[in-house]
């Protein structure tokens, strides 16, 4: 367990053109932290993770672990992946399969020569913690996946490493067991406290592992913060979108009145005074009114028609069409909304409250200081 | 020195003696593959320089002699149609029992081994049965064939197997094993739901295999032709043993009577295989150039071929029917030459006796030859196989843009020039300083190990390759050096396919035959060379006794290669 620092890193790959993995990245990882690194596959959060494990040598940059600097461009120092404190757990499991659970599970204390480890029992008490305690004799071949993923767990933490890297280790599995299996580390962290690098594109892991969350973007870090911060206030569209505010609202401002396409949209939007705006908010903050229905107070609204409505148990996952652009909702089934299907003309409401405002090329636009009401933008 | 490295040490810290240390393990780094490449391109390369030193020497004599005389257009001409023809029949065969292996009902899947079988048959056993089987006056089928009405006014005939068209036919046959192996390893290869989708989309099976499967195909058949075509220019055995009495020379029995007979013309000798040797390098280097990196192409996951109709039961009798012929008939007419007393067309069951395979395991010069073959053999998979392995290593691991492709080109080279030509060169290198090697076994163990670099790292990379790079991966982050995840991960996942490779070799190696003619002396001879010696001079029955040791020999090494290697092991040839 130890504090973990990442500058000025950079990695290319070679191509043409070549392309760049990680761009000039600052990261430090607080001792005891479970730092996840989220964004859609080619970010190059698997590349950061590598480098850190020493798989993949940055072109430039320092990694320290601690006291220890483990890779240093400008003092030509590259240590291979056995000389750093490590352990790793990877997306296919990786476990050897001419080896037993308790032999692959012990195969970083011989490794690493931690002979204490191995005579004090610590395999066994790692397969415990991960409920894997009863499988120790039998063969990778004869696990589930699940079972699988345990043993790599164990095989990842047993020698106590300074750092864990976790490199999308829950895709592999189906979506219930996921869930599970998550549930198990977040506590595993919560008792052993190491510090952790976890490489996921499941936003739902990120907010529930993560002690704080990186979201990236070509090779470079879009925002930085624990996950309610980032939840509830993205720094750009692109962390809009991919924290699920699925829907991108591009309005217009012209002669005070707002527009959606050529709809108009009343109620209101924005104090920024800029002449167009993008607006992200998520499915289930848009809220739909059959004609007749007021809308609640403060809300802004536009007029569509469903274009499908599907049922999804406890609410209806409703596209609504607004002068052509697709809109998706996520709504509670109750009276107002039972009878929706498609031809169906609709208001469609949100609280702007609730939505993330963006310039037009993805930049935010800074909320309102909190106790003065924005100037509203009425619409006839 | 040392004050200026310990005050560089006392300003640095302690992280001096790490940058050293890695400075000193990246040297080891990249003097290692320098000495890996050295060593090979000393085996690879050394041989072919030294031919083409000597048919320079004297102002290109051996040039002047062996292209100027009168018959080297007809040899060239004799190549060139002896290569193309038995391509011709070898693609057709070749793919027809490729096609006909998937319609194969299950129960006699089996039967997708036979086409393979004449590979795993020593060559030279199976040109001398053939030989037993049609030659004009003696042969079986020929006896048989006289019998006919139409034939019956005949003394001899109605084939020749010592004609030209006869020579292209059983070079074909021999061929078509290869085919057969790129083909279906092709098919295996299509996604089956590439092909069900066009059925799906309205196309006949006769439509799904003229506008997917073949166009699919086509890179598989282009290498297969390719790698066929090589052998058919390089074919020695054929040529040698069937043609030498009626004329028909090729340009590796040429070579080989330059050097083996009075006038003895080595700078000849060494020219008469340039055109070969030119063809050969072209073909590897498009090859290279064409298909780009060998670790590209890892294995992907998919449903395999299957069979686009039912199971045709005429499939499993056409591929049984080529089985009987090409392989069963020849084991046949070995077992009765080597049974009965002398060779004659006809069969007498009552003399058969084991005299002939006693006199063979008593005769010492035979007994000689099983020695040094088997030993030779063993000793060149011994050393190709750690070789290779280091090589497959390499081309997946290393980043260089310079060294890699230059060994990977290294040891894609034995294959495409003949064997005859490698004999040539490790004849004319290694009979002078600094390494008289010729007279020992050590020449063989040599031309072995060279002939078998291309199995060797293309079955081993391939295994590699299949296993991906996790485990290893796994086993650095868990804190293992280079050197224990190599021998406690690597090498215990790769032991079934370091066995299977291991075998095949000694396969190959035990009935080499081509390169063994040239490098042999009088006192150091192989199975191959001692059967050809006896066959040379007419004692018919010891040669069949011998061609059968030579199967038998063979049959155990494929026997232990899919005890170790599972019973696929030849698929993956």
């Amino acid at each position: 367990m130890t504090r973990v620092q990442i500058e000025s890193m950079t990695k290319q790959f070679d191509g043409k053109p070549p392309a760049t993995a990680v761009d000039d990245l600052d990261l430090d990882l607080e001792e005891g932290e479970f730092l996840v690194l989220l964004g859609p596959s080619g970010c190059g959060k698997t590349t950061t993770l590598r480098c850190l494990a020493g798989l993949e040598s940055a072109d430039t940059g320092r990694i320290a672990f601690g006291e220890q600097v483990v890779f240093d461009q400008e003092r030509k120092v590259n240590l291979s992946p056995d000389k750093r404190s490590i352990g790793m757990v990877f997306q296919s499991y990786a476990l050897w399969p001419h080896l037993t659970v308790r032999k692959n599970i012990g195969y970083p204390l011989k490794a690493r020569k931690l002979r204490h480890g191995l005579a004090d029992g610590w395999v066994e008490e790692t397969a415990r913690m991960l409920d894997c305690e009863a499988l120790l004799d039998r063969y990778p071949g004869q696990l589930s996946g699940g079972q699988q993923q345990r043993v790599a767990l164990a095989r990842g933490i047993v020698a106590r490493p300074d750092l864990v890297l976790f490199d999308e280790p829950l895709s592999n599995l189906d979506a219930r067991l996921r869930e599970l299996v998550r549930t198990e580390l977040a506590e595993l962290h919560g008792r052993l406290g190491f510090t952790a690098l976890y490489v996921t594109h499941d936003q739902s892991e990120a907010l529930a592992l993560g002690t704080r969350m990186a979201i990236m973007r070509a090779g470079r870090i879009e925002q930085l913060g624990t996950p309610r911060h980032v939840f509830s206030a993205p720094a750009s569209e692109y962390v809009a979108g991919f924290i699920g505010m699925a829907n991108r609202l591009e309005l217009n401002q012209s002669a005070g009145l707002w527009t959606l396409g050529s709809e108009p949209v009343a109620g209101s939007v924005s104090s920024s005074g800029l002449g167009s705006l993008v607006l992200r908010i998520r499915p289930d903050d848009l809220h739909l009114h059959l004609p007749g229905m007021a809308p609640p107070p403060g809300h802004a609204c536009v007029a569509g028609v469903v274009a499908v409505a599907a049922f999804g148990g406890r609410h209806l996952d409703v596209v609504v069409t607004v002068d052509g652009q697709r809109l998706a909702a996520e709504v509670p089934i109750g009276p107002g909304t039972r009878d929706l299907e498609a031809g169906t003309a609709v208001t469609v409401s949100f609280d702007p409250a609730c939505a993330a405002t963006f310039t037009p090329d993805g930049a935010l636009v800074p909320r309102p200081v909190d106790g003065q009401p924005p100037a509203s933008v009425k619409v006839g | 020195m040392a004050t200026i490295t310990q005050a560089q040490a006392s300003t640095a810290g302690p992280g001096f003696q790490r940058v050293r240390s890695i400075a000193s393990s990246r040297h080891l780094a990249k003097i290692g593959p320098l000495a890996l490449l050295g060593v090979l391109a000393y085996l690879v390369l050394q041989p072919l320089y030294r031919l083409q030193e000597l048919a320079l020497e004297d102002n290109a004599r051996g040039y002047r002699t062996a292209f100027g005389s009168e018959t080297f257009a007809e040899t060239l001409g004799t190549t060139v149609v002896l290569a193309l023809g038995s391509l011709v029949i070898a693609m057709v065969l070749g793919t027809t029992l490729a096609f006909w292996a998937t319609r194969l009902p299950r129960r006699l899947g089996f039967l997708k081994v036979v086409p393979i079988l004449p590979i795993v048959l020593p060559s030279a056993a199976n040109i001398v049965a053939w030989a037993f089987l049609l030659s004009p006056k003696p042969g079986y089928l020929n006896v048989l064939l006289r019998k006919l009405p139409w034939w019956d006014h005949l003394q001899e005939g109605p084939v020749d197997i010592y004609s030209m068209p006869w020579i292209v036919i059983i070079t074909g046959f021999s061929l078509t094993a290869f085919v057969y192996l790129f083909v279906s390893g092709g098919l295996r290869n299509i996604n089956s739901e590439l092909i069900e989708a066009a059925q799906a989309s309205g196309s006949s099976s006769r439509r799904v295999f003229f506008t997917v499967t073949l166009p699919l195909l086509r890179p598989v058949l282009l290498y297969g032709g390719g790698v066929a075509l090589l052998l058919g220019l390089g074919q020695f055995t054929g040529p040698l043993l069937l043609g030498r009495n009626s004329g028909v020379d090729v340009i590796t029995t040429d070579m080989y009577r330059s050097v083996s007979q009075t006038p003895i013309d080595y700078a000849a000798a060494a020219a008469l295989g340039s055109p070969l040797l030119i063809f050969g390098l072209a073909v590897v280097i498009m090859q290279k150039a064409l298909l780009g990196d060998s670790a590209r192409f890892v294995t992907h996951s998919g449903k395999s071929f299957r069979a686009q109709t039912r199971p045709s039961k005429g499939a499993a009798a056409g591929i049984a029917t080529f089985g009987i012929v090409s392989t069963g008939l020849p084991l046949v007419a070995l077992l009765i030459v080597a049974l009965s007393p002398f060779w004659s067309g006809t069969i007498d069951t009552g003399s058969f006796s084991l005299d002939n395979f006693r006199k063979a395991l008593d005769d010492n010069a035979i007994k000689a030859g099983i020695s040094t073959s088997l030993t030779a053999s063993i000793l060149a998979v011994l050393i190709a196989l750690p070789l290779g392995f280091l090589v497959a290593n390499f081309l997946l691991r290393a980043k260089n843009r310079v060294l890699r492709p230059v060994l990977d080109f290294l040891v894609a080279v034995p294959l495409g020039i003949p064997a005859v030509i490698f004999g040539a060169g490790f004849l004319l290198t290694y009979t002078r300083p600094p390494l008289i090697l010729y007279g020992t076994r050590w020449v063989i163990v040599l031309v072995y190990v060279t002939l078998m670099l291309p199995f060797t790292t293309r079955m081993q990379l391939s295994g590699l390759v299949s296993l991906g790079t996790g485990y290893v991966e796994a086993s650095r982050v868990s804190g293992a050096s280079a050197l224990r995840t190599n021998l406690r991960i690597v090498l215990p996942l790769m032991r079934g396919t370091m066995a299977s490779t291991a075998a095949l070799m000694f396969v190959l190696l035990t009935h080499e035959f081509s390169a063994s003619m040239l490098v042999r002396s009088s006192t150091t001879q192989v199975m191959g060379t001692v059967l050809y010696d006896y066959w040379s001079n007419g004692a018919y029955p010891l040669v069949a006794a011998i061609a059968l040791i030579m199967s038998v020999v063979t049959a155990v090494g494929v026997g232990l290669a899919i005890l170790v290697g599972g019973s696929d092991v030849l698929n993956k040839l």
